[in-house]
């Protein structure tokens, strides 16, 4: 085992067991603290596949901005009692089994599919994701995108202050 | 490190998300979980991006291929973004006025 | 073409939005018959061809119509008009997206800024309890849909190592045979457009949104954007579909989608007591219809979709224009308005007719077209029977409102209906009729 082996054992242990935490937690801030345990080690892969930007990006957008959104919504309805009933427990089994279902079938179909072997991701290598190739790219081949997300974002801000205005 | 251990945690990671669309009743623990989903899939694209089929395949140069699966990353990111705002907008105005913020009161929709 | 992207219409009146509407719409024409105004290089991320422009065409025309007819009742209908408007802008902007998109990026955005502000658009009625939870349960089914849509993107990208929709498939050291990949997302892909499209398994979202949601939002929702969607799909079966399953038969699959979608949509709409309601599981059976384009996507089926958008849209843009005039929206609000109301009465029982399909109304031959297509195929004939069939169901509860308003007595109370509302009504049901009766001047217009 290499390091960089370790580390990515350690990080997709670290990132499935807090997103099963994300779900059983009963306090909604308890699940915040541990998703963005996730995202974290996601980075991290990120890191590890030498994609440094999206790793900043994911943790300045996601950890920094959404995460603490979400945080506010939580504080601000004082939702941090568990004041969440239960759901019968029948449902929460078929939701269960059903998801595991998916997960089978995915992971199977990943395994057994002939495309797939000997295909490796490179760790550590190649310099896509570097900020300096990913701006190249986006500015000259990926502009039109760029430019109609500011129309989405614009809407966003519009309905949020529609949505969210006392009136 | 083999693409199928790439897939699997991110199929994982995914499963467990919509587990949690399934299983829960807060909305705002559904709307962590659907971002939960979303990162499993950017997880899968970064890793496709470094598989070395990529770089054979699309007949770009060495220096490019792949980096149009990391920037559909950071597309999704930034939609993620805004769909944040307008969700907790809604969630918040839905909280105003029933003081919870458990779906099944949208059962009373249905009659 | 970009200038129909670029939205710079803050329309803070109607009249404003109804003057942008009809530039675009002139300038998309223009642009049809080849006109360029600007010269855009998209780099194969959108692509703008015949179909793609005729659907704008028809799409803008649509709004234009919808606007003209109650733009009124968006003034009404909260504090903040001029951004309602803004929103109707933004999410046509996602419509031209899906229209044109080339690849899955932009089919992707085009996706979410064209639901973004349908979100708001739904919530709008801030006091209102129910439009608040149609807005969250139609969000958090929204995003849910998206998060299958990006896993389904993702796979294919691993599957082919490409976003466009169109692939090389120049393999230098690819695996050679069916991708699985590449299949398992295009199941995620085709289960998220189900969601958007409102498709049988994943059509529960529909009714109580639609429900829920201002009458006058609901109408855009229900045509002009379901018809979008629509596109984006056939878009999708097209190039990316038959290429990729070309072994598998995938076909079985989407007829059984649509006979559920018949068949749920047409069955829970018979049990409806509010017309708003049967008009949400009318809209499902309408889509069961409409997925008949993509079951064999030919000319004829892009024909017929285009002309199912347009008779479909018009007339229920008609139906919910005078659905927000009444009081009661259940059966019984509309007893007796033949004599309170003629005119209202008159034009929708047209509309009432073109949805259901009988001649002479635009909506049977769009409906015509649409199991034309199937007929094309040569087999599963068996699926035009169940079509016509459950068209038939559909005439009883489209009925039972004609009913209502001639045979039934009472009085319907309606708010103050003025002149040129009625005027526009009776267009409306005139271009109905029209396109019933010469459907070769639309037709023509569509050849492609």
């Amino acid at each position: 085992m290499t390091a960089s082996e370790i580390i990515f054992w350690f990080l997709s242990v670290l990132a499935l067991f807090s997103a099963i935490m994300v779900l059983i937690s009963r306090n909604p801030v308890h699940s915040v603290l541990w998703l963005i345990v996730v995202f974290f080690a996601i980075s991290g892969h990120y890191i590890l596949l030498n994609a440094q930007f999206l790793a900043i990006v994911n943790l300045i957008v996601y950890a920094g901005a959404i995460m603490v959104l979400f945080l506010f919504v939580i504080m601000l309805m004082n939702l941090n009692t568990e004041t969440e009933p239960q759901r019968n427990t029948w449902l929460k089994v078929i939701g269960v089994i059903s998801g595991g279902l998916l997960l089978t079938v995915m992971v199977s179909a990943a395994r057994s599919a002939g495309e797939l072997s000997n295909k490796t991701a490179l760790i550590g290598a190649g310099d896509i994701g570097l900020i300096q190739n990913l701006g190249k790219v986006l500015f000259n081949q990926y502009v039109v995108p760029f430019e109609i997300t500011s129309v989405l974002f614009l809407s966003a801000m519009v309905g949020a202050v529609v949505i969210g205005k006392k009136d | 490190m083999p693409i199928q251990y790439y897939i699997a945690l991110a199929s994982a990671l995914f499963c467990i998300g919509v587990v949690g669309v399934l299983t829960r009743r807060n909305a705002i623990i559904i709307f962590m979980c659907i971002e939960l989903m979303l990162n499993a899939v950017n997880l899968l694209l970064v890793a496709f991006s470094k598989m070395p089929f990529n770089i054979a395949e699309t007949g770009a140069s060495n220096a490019s291929a792949g980096a149009d699966a990391q920037l559909f990353v950071f597309f999704i990111m930034v939609v993620a973004a805004a769909e944040v705002s307008v969700g907790l907008a809604i969630i918040v105005m839905m909280y105003r006025n029933v003081h919870s913020v458990d779906i099944n009161f949208l059962n009373r929709l249905k009659n | 073409m970009i200038c129909s992207i670029i939205v710079r219409n803050k329309g803070s009146f109607r009249h404003i939005a109804a003057f942008g509407l009809l530039i675009l719409l002139i300038a998309n024409i223009l642009e049809t018959y080849g006109k360029d105004f600007f010269h855009v290089n998209t780099m194969q991320l959108l692509q703008f061809d015949r179909f793609g422009f005729l659907f704008n065409s028809i799409a803008l025309g649509a709004t234009l119509i919808y606007v003209l007819l109650t733009g009124k009742e968006i003034e009404k209908s909260g504090k903040y008009a001029a951004e309602y408007f803004t929103l109707i802008f933004f999410v046509l902007c996602g419509i031209f997206i899906l229209s044109a998109y080339d690849n899955l990026l932009m089919l992707f955005l085009g996706i979410e800024i064209m639901s973004i502000p349908l979100y708001i658009l739904t919530g709008s009625d801030k006091r209102n309890l129910k439009s608040n939870e149609a807005a969250l349960k139609y969000f958090l089914m929204g995003a849910f849909s998206t998060g299958l849509m990006l896993m389904g993107i993702a796979l294919m990208y691993g599957g082919t190592g490409t976003f466009q929709l169109e692939v090389q498939r120049i393999s230098v050291g690819m695996y050679k045979g069916v991708s699985f990949l590449e299949i398992t997302g295009l199941l995620f892909l085709m289960v998220a457009m189900a969601f958007k499209v409102s498709a049988a398994p994943f059509h529960f979202w529909t009714p109580d949104v639609y429900d829920g949601a201002p009458a006058v939002f609901t109408s855009f929702m229900a045509t002009i954007v379901k018809a979008a969607a629509f596109v984006a799909f056939i878009k999708l079966c097209d190039v990316r579909m038959t290429a990729t399953l070309g072994a598998i038969d995938w076909k079985l699959l989407f007829a059984l989608i649509i006979v559920f979608t018949l068949l749920i949509g047409n069955i829970t709409a018979v049990f409806q007591q509010s017309v708003k309601r049967m008009l949400a599981y009318s809209s499902i059976a309408q889509a069961g219809f409409m997925l008949f384009a993509l079951f064999n996507v030919n000319d004829v089926a892009k024909e017929g979709l285009l002309l199912y958008t347009a008779a479909y849209s018009l007339a229920t843009i008609g139906i919910f224009a005078i659905l927000v005039k009444m009081k009661d929206y259940t059966f019984e609000g509309y007893n007796g308005l033949a004599k309170t109301q003629p005119v209202l009465a008159a034009t929708n029982t047209v509309f009432l007719l073109s949805l259901a399909g009988i001649p002479l109304t635009a909506g049977f031959f769009a409906k015509y077209y649409m199991l034309a297509a199937v007929v094309k195929t040569g087999s599963y004939i068996w699926l035009v029977v169940v079509g016509v069939l459950f068209a038939a169901v559909s005439v009883y509860y489209y009925f039972r409102v004609i009913q209502a308003m001639y045979f039934r007595n009472g009085n319907a109370a309606t708010e103050t209906i003025t002149f040129s509302f009625k005027t526009g009504l009776i267009i409306l049901a005139a271009i109905i009729i029209l396109i019933g009766i010469l459907p070769q001047v639309l037709l023509n217009w569509f050849y492609f």
